[in-house]
């Protein structure tokens, strides 16, 4: 195995300190500012701050600080990254540069559309790529990430179903759905119906129906579901729901399994909601930010969020509209994290209509042979039967009820095999879950390394188990009380400083 | 940890749901069990009721007038429900500060509410006395 | 030959199938029903070289005349501001760029210490103890205090000033749809601005939730009656909620100075390009108190130790009261946030340190200054509308003629002139929203007057 260690800067006591703890007072700063006019300003002395403890630094000691602390960070240009319904692919650089160009970075959003018609004509063509690639017919770009838009998605069920006259309140949910959408249909004021999921890992068609009525808002589904399987009674599912009048509300997390194979819109989703950080390769930037466009059926475009943009054929310009009588109104200031638009635009032209497909096979050839090496029953188990798509879940019941080391011990121990491990005790239908999504960034010798590390903490657990619970040893920092962290929150210096035994 | 490993003490009683119920004189004393705080791990914030609150006692399908507030631990949380309908008297402030007790001693110093109830004798044959609950638990797994 | 993204070759693909027992590809896509299988591939374009994506959308963009080749006078809720190289530097380290959710803290100490002096710095900023790891926006991080100050009060009223962005208040009405929010707008005095105290009175009730106003104003003066809406807000029981242009605060007083419970902003300006108007960086913080915190919206990183003792570390807290545990009861269903931006905050708050803060601040501020002086005596020209002190925006009125005919004489010239306000303030006639930042020049600043003075001459 590879002989790994993170960076671990350590100064006294302590790792890297904080940045309230550097720096001389009195004197230095970071950077020098241009002096203005110099006009008088006139604002009362009430209304001006007496002072402000926020650290004076140099510009070296800035960066080296920032460097340090970013060398103690795991990232998918360094090491496999299969956290599960994350897409952690490669993020090709040449975006960055594009999204860097001035004519990105430095536009205002109120400037005159004539002196926009760029970043315009961008986001035209993504909404239309886009638009292709679901199936669906309108694309909005104003979402922040994809619980943004799943929310924008709920506010157009609640406005379809008032311009109809009718108050549906429920939506109904998979038990195996991610957090945001139980969350994201709370929120929007509709009351969550669970379904469970039957013994092949899908939607329980009996317990649907008996939750299908005339109060049903919409259905929210991953598909593929959270557990990596295609839902393929969709068909059977949607005619279900639109019988009785719900609409179908598709979170995109899991796109990456199926893109440029399925299209959402063809299994009769009303609305979609993408993830341009996941399936689009822009990169998560440690939580963000994202992009979550949302792609509607022709029905539920009146209701979108204002502007729309257009493009005038016969002026050859594209414009904003805003006379949209029906529009929901606005999600967010202004027209979405345009510099992550450029950057999934970026992503679609090189990768083209070919290259999409292979990186959903590249995808779930990986994930599925993930799952036939590691899934032998002894250590780690599938409770699902069938090939997976972009993702796998095991389940580790059998290594824990042999050797008592868990699923969350197994994480922390493939931390030091350079490994970033996957998302686990999730989804929360899966005892001891460890959920991989390999994506098609990996090569077969780095999921072949991944295996063989699974394999010795299995192996491990089973001869060293006390190895495998003080993991990791090769981070920069061991286990952490995340049990005192929360009892005692310390949330910023300000909080430590109170809080300290003096 | 298997089944029998779990305190169950006697002269309790107990919910599906891991509540368990003492009666006191005209009053019962409310809290969660062993097994309840064993699967939670270290809790780490208790969320109280209001005191003169009004609760139904458990049954399904569960909705909120059921519910008497919550036990948190680092990533999860457990709703806990009332084994008996009533009226909320008293609740353990010493939760706030040290929610850890209900880890160490579940059954008395991480007691979490009073409740005066309206219906003990009709609603207490619903619930399991310890003998019924140790059973429950060996079922479970 | 497959895409270079793509690391397996078809040989390599192959043998991974006959491992599984596989022939061709398409068997672990069975699942999928034959008749929702795309036939003919999708209707893109082929792959594109890198060279090719680069010119294509070199060239769509050239269309867009950015602020850095002609001076602008735009801010109204994104500002342009110089943005040090090295703060784009670091947040272009591939190590803080292409990482997740710091869910596995071991291996995420450098973003997980970023994200927690991003909090520290903005608590000390506006003067709270508390601030999480951000939010998408402002006008999200206003939509989130809304349904926050609710839930803390069990409350159902949101008070808030009548001058405030109407894109922003679109988005606060579809935050407060979900749990029925009534939202109550609060008249402002004709000649200065300032919130209408009488009516604010009338109108703070048992059932008020929160009151809100901007500090400055979303039209550039400064709310200066901040101790008198304090009390009014807290007379009631109501929490006390402040929107910040976060630069304006190196000058300004901190809000939680002067009794905020809830201070929320647009945290763009803290080294991040303005981008279009996204991304941006929703600031949220609050009072550290408990019934405060357990409501408190999205991410927070804590502090604390090793489990052995020895080490200081940070980790992700109270992940309770989020979606992924609490689901449809979480304090809000976000989970990506704009943690990047909040570290180029970060660096970039390290960077000037209070006194460059203040320098800035000040900088912006007097620009304004001269700015409105010189307008304020073109014939035809108002400036500004309200009396009031202002920061580093203020209002312009054009009295002979509209001011989308004045932008589009400005822009002929070579400006970009103020935000038209006709859409969201028709009280106030033809008039435009003007920002000043450290970026102009006073060779901009006069020529932008010489070229406002020539148009209103005609």
């Amino acid at each position: 195995m590879m002989n790994y260690h993170q960076a671990r800067w350590i100064c006294e006591s302590c790792l890297e300190p904080l940045i309230f703890e550097m720096g001389n007072k009195g004197g230095s700063r970071g950077i020098l500012l241009p002096r203005g006019v110099g006009a008088e300003i006139n604002i009362p002395e009430k209304m001006l701050r007496k002072s402000l403890n926020i650290p004076e630094l140099s510009q070296p000691e800035v960066v080296r600080h920032y460097t340090r602390l970013s060398q103690m960070n795991f990232c998918v240009d360094t090491g496999f990254y299969p956290l599960g319904s994350c897409t952690m692919k490669y993020n090709p650089k040449v975006n960055e540069e594009l999204a860097d160009l001035d004519e990105v970075a430095n536009i205002h959003p109120d400037q005159d559309e004539g002196t926009v018609q760029g970043a315009l004509e961008i986001m035209y063509r993504l909404e239309r790529l886009l638009c292709e690639i679901t199936g669906m017919s309108k694309m909005c770009l104003q979402p922040s990430a994809g619980a943004h838009g799943e929310f924008l998605g709920m506010l157009l069920v609640r406005a379809y179903f008032r311009a109809r006259g009718e108050t549906r309140k429920e939506v109904i949910i998979p038990d195996s759905a991610h957090g945001t959408n139980f969350a994201s249909a709370g929120m929007a004021g509709f009351n969550v119906v669970v379904v469970p999921s039957n013994n092949r890992g899908r939607v329980d068609l009996e317990a649907l129906r008996a939750a299908v009525s005339e109060k049903t808002a919409a259905l929210m589904m991953t598909n593929p579901n959270t557990l990596g399987l295609f839902e393929d009674e969709i068909l059977e599912i949607s005619k279900m729901v639109h019988d009785a009048g719900g609409l179908l509300y598709y979170d995109g997390a899991n796109l990456n399994g199926i893109i440029g194979k399925a299209r959402p819109g063809d299994m009769g989703f009303d609305i979609v909601h993408l993830n341009l950080h996941k399936t689009f390769s822009t990169p998560h930037g440690g939580g963000g930010p994202g992009s979550g466009p949302v792609g509607v059926a022709e029905k539920l475009e009146e209701f979108l969020p204002v502007p729309v943009i257009e493009y005038d054929e016969e002026q050859g310009r594209f414009w904003l509209n805003y006379n949209r009588p029906h529009s929901i109104g606005k999600i967010k200031s202004f027209f979405g994290n345009f510099g992550v638009l450029v950057k999934a635009y970026a992503y679609i032209l090189s990768m083209g209509a070919d290259g999409l497909k292979e990186a959903a096979e590249a995808a779930v050839i990986n994930a599925n042979y993930l799952m036939h090496k590691l899934a032998d029953g002894k250590s780690f188990k599938v409770n699902y039967d069938g090939p997976c798509k972009h993702e796998v879940v095991l389940s580790a019941e059998p290594l824990k009820r042999e050797t008592g080391v868990t699923a969350r011990d197994v994480v922390k121990r493939l931390l030091d095999f350079g490994l970033h491990p996957p998302t686990y005790y999730f989804p929360p239908i899966v005892p001891e879950a460890l959920m991989i999504e390999p994506t098609e960034t990996e090569s077969k010798e780095e999921l072949d390394r991944f295996i063989a590390a699974m394999k010795a903490v299995a192996q491990e657990a089973r001869t060293d188990p006390g190895r495998v619970k003080a993991a990791p040893t090769a981070t920069a920092i061991g286990r952490l009380d995340e049990t005192r962290a929360s009892r005692e929150p310390i949330l910023s210096w300000r909080m430590y400083q109170r809080l300290k035994p003096k | 940890m298997g089944a029998s490993e779990y305190e169950v003490r006697e002269g309790l009683f107990y919910s599906k749901e891991h509540e368990w119920l003492k009666v006191e004189k005209g009053q019962v004393r409310v809290g969660i069990t062993d097994y309840a705080q064993d699967k939670l791990g270290d809790v780490v914030y208790v969320e109280l009721p209001v005191v003169g609150r009004k609760v139904k006692q458990i049954g399904e399908p569960k909705n909120r007038d059921m519910e008497l507030g919550a036990v948190e631990s680092v990533k999860a949380v457990s709703t806990v429900y009332s084994p008996i309908s009533g009226t909320v008297k008293e609740v353990n402030s010493t939760l706030q500060e040290r929610p850890e007790i209900i880890n160490t001693s579940p059954y008395d110093e991480g007691w979490i509410c009073v409740v005066v109830p309206e219906d003990l004798d009709k609603e207490i044959k619903t619930l399991m006395d310890a003998k019924a609950y140790s059973e429950y638990l060996k079922n479970l797994g | 030959m497959v895409h270079p993204y793509i690391p397996n070759s078809r040989e390599t693909r192959d043998q991974m199938l006959r491992e599984m027992g596989l022939s061709d590809v398409e068997e672990l896509f069975k699942d999928i029903p034959p008749e929702l299988r795309i036939k003919r591939g999708l209707d893109l374009p082929p792959a594109m070289p890198e060279l090719a994506v680069v010119n294509h959308v070199k060239s769509v963009l050239s269309k867009n005349l950015p602020f850095t080749k002609m001076p602008s006078f735009l801010g109204g809720g994104v500002w342009p501001h110089y943005v040090p190289a090295h703060v784009r530097q670091i947040v272009k380290r591939a190590e803080f760029l292409t990482s997740y959710t710091p869910y596995q803290p071991e291996t995420s100490q450098g973003m997980l210490q970023a994200l927690f002096e991003f909090q520290s710095l903005v608590a000390e900023l506006v003067g709270l103890e508390v601030a999480n790891a951000s939010m998408y926006d402002w006008a999200t991080s206003l939509g989130e205090a809304a349904l926050m100050s609710a839930r803390v009060t069990g409350r159902s009223k949101f008070i808030l000033p009548k001058i405030i962005s109407k894109d922003r208040l679109s988005v606060l009405e579809n935050y407060a749809a979900g749990p029925s929010l009534e939202l109550v707008e609060v008249d402002y005095d004709r000649e200065t601005g300032q919130v209408d105290l009488d009516q604010l009175a009338r109108k703070v009730d048992d059932n008020t939730a929160g009151v809100y106003i901007e500090n400055p104003s979303y039209l550039g003066f400064l709310e200066t009656q901040v101790d008198e809406i304090a009390e009014l807000a807290h007379s009631k029981g109501a929490l006390f909620v402040v929107g910040v242009n976060p630069i304006s605060l190196g000058l300004l007083r901190a809000p939680g100075d002067y009794g905020a419970d809830i201070v929320i902003g647009e945290g763009q300006p803290l080294g991040n390009p303005v981008s279009f108007g996204g991304p941006t960086l929703g600031i949220f913080a609050c009072r550290g108190e408990q019934r405060l915190l357990r409501q408190l919206p999205g991410r927070l990183i804590g502090m604390t130790k090793t489990v052995d003792g020895k080490d200081r570390g940070f980790c992700m807290v109270l992940q309770t009261r989020e979606q992924h545990i609490r689901r449809e009861k979480a304090t809000s269903n976000i989970c990506s946030n704009e943690a990047l931006c909040a570290v180029a905050a970060a660096v970039y708050l390290a960077t000037l340190g209070p006194r460059g803060l203040r320098e800035l601040a000040e900088v912006c501020a007097a620009n304004a200054s001269y700015l409105m002086k010189q307008l304020s005596q073109i014939e035809g020209i108002k400036v500004p509308l309200f009396k009031s002190p202002h920061f580093n925006e203020f209002t312009m009125q054009c009295t002979r003629g509209s001011i989308s005919w004045l932008n589009a004489e400005l822009l002929k010239r070579g400006f970009h002139g103020g935000k038209p306000l006709r859409r969201e303030f028709p009280e106030l006639g033809e008039a435009a929203l003007l920002c000043t930042t450290e970026l102009h020049t006073k060779e901009n600043l006069d020529g932008f007057v010489e070229a406002v003075r020539k148009v209103m001459e005609g």
